[in-house]
């Protein structure tokens, strides 16, 4: 365990772990000093024993009890060197689910699995539960001391590698919908689980459909408590939500702080930049993006004084506009050229790439359209919509 | 820099905040429409007794040595209510060009006077100093013996009918000069009429009208009153965009249509979203230039323009939405939404246009 705490300085930290980095990790060769090649497992267990995949969590829980703030120089100095395993305690859904919500036993027994292991799949969508997530049908059945679980999850990613999966199921069909869902963490390596990709529409097969038939969880697995999913699952989606708000989902360099953004890159080459009419569109975009920035730099700063910020809900949202945007503009600098794609047209395959991949930061996760109705109705206090579901046995309310 | 502590920054800001909640009602704006000034003078005198008159002046002058963003804090919460009070061309672009370009006399005679209250200063200029393009004016000065004297016409120009000085920023054969006119028999005032009722905007026509001129002008110098004037005026219209915001939610959770408050309907909830967009992001983007000034970073062009066309934007698309959220109710005078949208469509074009901070935005991103 590294020697570091809260009153740690950030030079500290950062030559704690550049030392620590220095000792173990080959940069050249990209994996472990002294092993012929990168073995995940393994890795990730040395981060882990170091207390450098999740700095932020208590010592007691596998962290260092670091800030969010000093948690960052130790993802920086794993990122300057490519060393995987860090910052988990800012990325792992599934290990931090577990570790807000789970019972003790749940995160004594499972933590340290998962945070050295794959990153864990979400088995959340259904064909039938998309916006209205909270009509999951997936039934989980009590048998001795497990459940057994069968139905069609939808737009899981990593369903292949991921060693375990964040399940929402249908524990009781016989209350209003919110009230009957547990949600578990579900071994996926066992028979009675079926992963299929699916093609997208940016050429990408990221997503799979998982059909999973009889298959079995221990009830220990619970997140939370049974028939009390939904609130467990808040925690959960609200992470998702916080990551694709700083513009994650997209593809890598499109705007670094430090160089000539793209946009303008672009505008030039297709000699359209002293273009009045582009200028202020790119203008635009460029504000657009800015601004969103600097907007979650408030909310992280309101986060470190009050613990929490209502401007963190807007970054998927605005990002949305950034991206579809972006993306629209770079389409018309193209012009014909955009009707082009493939290797041999890279401008025209990364605007047709970029305009197709926005759709994953406006529609995955919850769309802007739902993100519309939490904003209003948490941040604004705007009253709810009634629901023609609301006091309805599950099992009575009407479906596609 | 700003020489007050962020404690004490609070502690002003909220006192303001108080008061103004407690004085400064739609019905005090109101009366204020009917008198000369275009506001309640004891508002002023109040702002005066509070310190935040001399903001932005030094403590050497009775101020209180503050920077930019303690004036985006008092031009928010004077956008909140929507005050017409000449806080930004007095205390703010008349005070920093007086520091900055004034010989001693001058920083002796008004500062500590702007500072406590005692006068008023309305801003006038030509190119970049204010908007004002060169068509609006026939300014020019002259020596006669030891003295300057100010002859011709400027228009456009804002609470000048009651200022107790007129600074005016030319620009001859390329380079920034600026006067000051004390108000007297050689300069008469003439008001025109307005769209928005809040607003006191002027004629004024010099005839022989001495002048002293400020002997110290440099570029940059100018260049910082100015970003400083625009990040002022983006923090008022940032204020502003939060309250005609937060006055509509209020609506939309009390009126009821269909047996349930319009804030229930999607149509009306995803309206409020997108709007709540624009409002934080003016916050950020008038913080952001701001603080940029404050602590003299290059990026500061970039993100006093960012704010620039991003407040004015906010404030016109918000205004103008809230009349449509709350319906037929904002169509009548009597309400105050149309106000908020008036100083909206007014502020459009004041130091600058939208589309020309745009451009002005783009250029600083450029690769060097």
């Amino acid at each position: 365990m590294a020697i570091l705490d809260r009153s740690a300085s950030p030079e500290e930290i950062n030559n704690v772990v550049e030392a620590w980095l220095d000792q173990h990790w080959d940069s050249e060769k990209r994996c472990a000093k002294g092993a012929d090649s990168y073995d995940e497992k393994a890795w990730l267990t040395r981060v882990f024993e170091a207390g450098f995949c999740v700095p932020s969590w208590p010592t007691e829980w596998y962290g260092l009890g670091l800030s969010q703030k000093q948690s960052g120089i130790v993802e920086k100095a794993f990122a300057k060197r490519k060393a995987q395993g860090s910052a988990r305690d800012r990325f792992h859904l599934g290990a931090i689910t577990v570790f807000k919500v789970g019972s003790d036993e749940l995160k004594r027994t499972m933590l340290s699995i998962m945070l050295t292991g794959p990153i864990c799949c979400l088995l959340y969508s259904e064909p039938n539960a998309g916006s209205d997530l909270a009509g999951v049908r997936t039934k989980a059945v009590p048998d001795g001391d497990d459940y057994v679980i069968t139905g069609q999850k939808i737009w899981t990613s990593n369903a292949q590698e991921a060693e375990y999966g964040m399940l929402l199921t249908r524990t009781d069909w016989d209350v209003p919908k919110h009230r009957g869902i547990t949600f578990f963490l579900f071994p996926m390596k066992q028979d009675g689980v079926e992963v299929k990709p699916i093609n997208q529409i940016t050429g990408e097969s990221e997503f799979n459909e998982v059909f999973i038939t009889e298959a079995r969880v221990p009830a220990t697995y619970i997140i939370g408590s049974l028939n009390e999913g939904w609130t467990a699952f808040q925690t959960a989606i609200a992470y998702e939500r916080l990551i694709m708000g700083q513009g994650i989902t997209e593809r890598r360099g499109k705007s670094k702080a430090d160089s000539e953004p793209q946009l303008i890159t672009l505008a030039r080459k297709y000699e359209k930049y002293d273009d009045p009419v582009v200028r202020q569109k790119v203008a635009q975009a460029l504000a657009y993006r800015e601004l969103n920035g600097l907007n979650m730099q408030r909310a992280k700063q309101e986060i470190m004084t009050n613990g929490s910020s209502s401007l963190m809900s807007l970054g998927k949202l605005a990002m949305s506009r950034v991206q579809h945007g972006e993306a629209a503009i770079a389409t018309d600098l193209l012009g014909n050229a955009a009707l082009l794609d493939g290797d041999d047209y890279p401008d025209a395959a990364n605007a047709n790439f970029d305009a197709a991949k926005a759709y994953m930061n406006s529609i995955g996760g919850g769309t802007d359209q739902i993100q519309k109705n939490i904003i209003a109705e948490r941040v604004l206090n705007l009253p709810k919509e009634p629901d023609l579901d609301r006091d309805v046995a599950f099992r009575d309310v009407k479906s596609s | 820099m700003s020489q007050i502590s962020d404690e004490d920054r609070q502690a002003l800001r909220d006192g303001f905040a108080r008061y103004l909640e407690a004085e400064a009602g739609q019905e005090k704006l109101r009366a204020g429409f009917a008198s000369d000034r275009g506001y309640d003078n004891s508002i002023w005198q109040q702002m005066a007794e509070m310190g935040l008159l001399g903001i932005a002046i030094s403590e050497d002058f009775e101020g209180v040595g503050g920077g930019a963003i303690d004036v985006a804090l008092v031009m928010e919460e004077l956008g909140r209510k929507l005050l017409p009070v000449p806080f930004a061309s007095t205390c703010v672009v008349a005070a920093e060009m007086i520091v900055r370009f004034g010989q001693d006399s001058i920083k002796e005679d008004l500062l500590q006077k702007i500072a406590t209250g005692q006068l008023t200063v309305s801003i006038s200029g030509t190119g970049d100093f204010v908007s004002l393009s060169d068509d609006n004016h026939s300014l020019s000065a002259e020596l006669s013996g030891d003295s300057w004297v100010m002859n011709g016409q400027v228009s456009f120009v804002s609470h000048a009918g009651v200022a107790d000085y007129h600074l005016l920023g030319l620009k001859e054969d390329g380079a920034h000069s600026a006067y000051l006119v004390k108000a007297s028999d050689a300069v008469s005032a003439e008001r025109l009429t307005t769209n928005d009722p809040a607003q006191r905007l002027f004629t004024l026509n010099f005839s022989d009208a001495a002048a002293i001129k400020l002997e110290n002008m440099d570029a940059e110098g100018i260049n910082q009153v100015r970003m400083r004037g625009i990040a002022a005026v983006a923090a008022e219209q940032a204020g502003a965009t939060r309250a005609i915001f937060d006055i509509t939610m209020d609506y939309l959770r009390t009126r009821y249509q269909f047996g349930r408050p319009i804030g229930s309907f999607q149509a009306i909830k995803h309206m409020a979203a997108d709007l709540l967009v624009e409002v934080e992001s003016a916050t950020s983007a008038a913080l952001a230039a701001a603080k940029a000034l404050d602590s003299g970073s290059s990026s500061a062009e970039k993100f006093v323009s960012l704010a620039a066309f991003t407040c004015k934007d906010a404030f016109r698309t918000v205004s103008a939405q809230a009349i449509q959220m709350h319906g037929g109710i904002a169509y009548t005078e009597e309400h105050i939404a149309h106000l908020y949208w008036r100083r909206a469509r007014a502020g459009l074009s004041l130091f600058g246009s939208s589309d020309e901070h745009r451009e002005h935005y783009l250029k600083s991103r450029e690769a060097a």
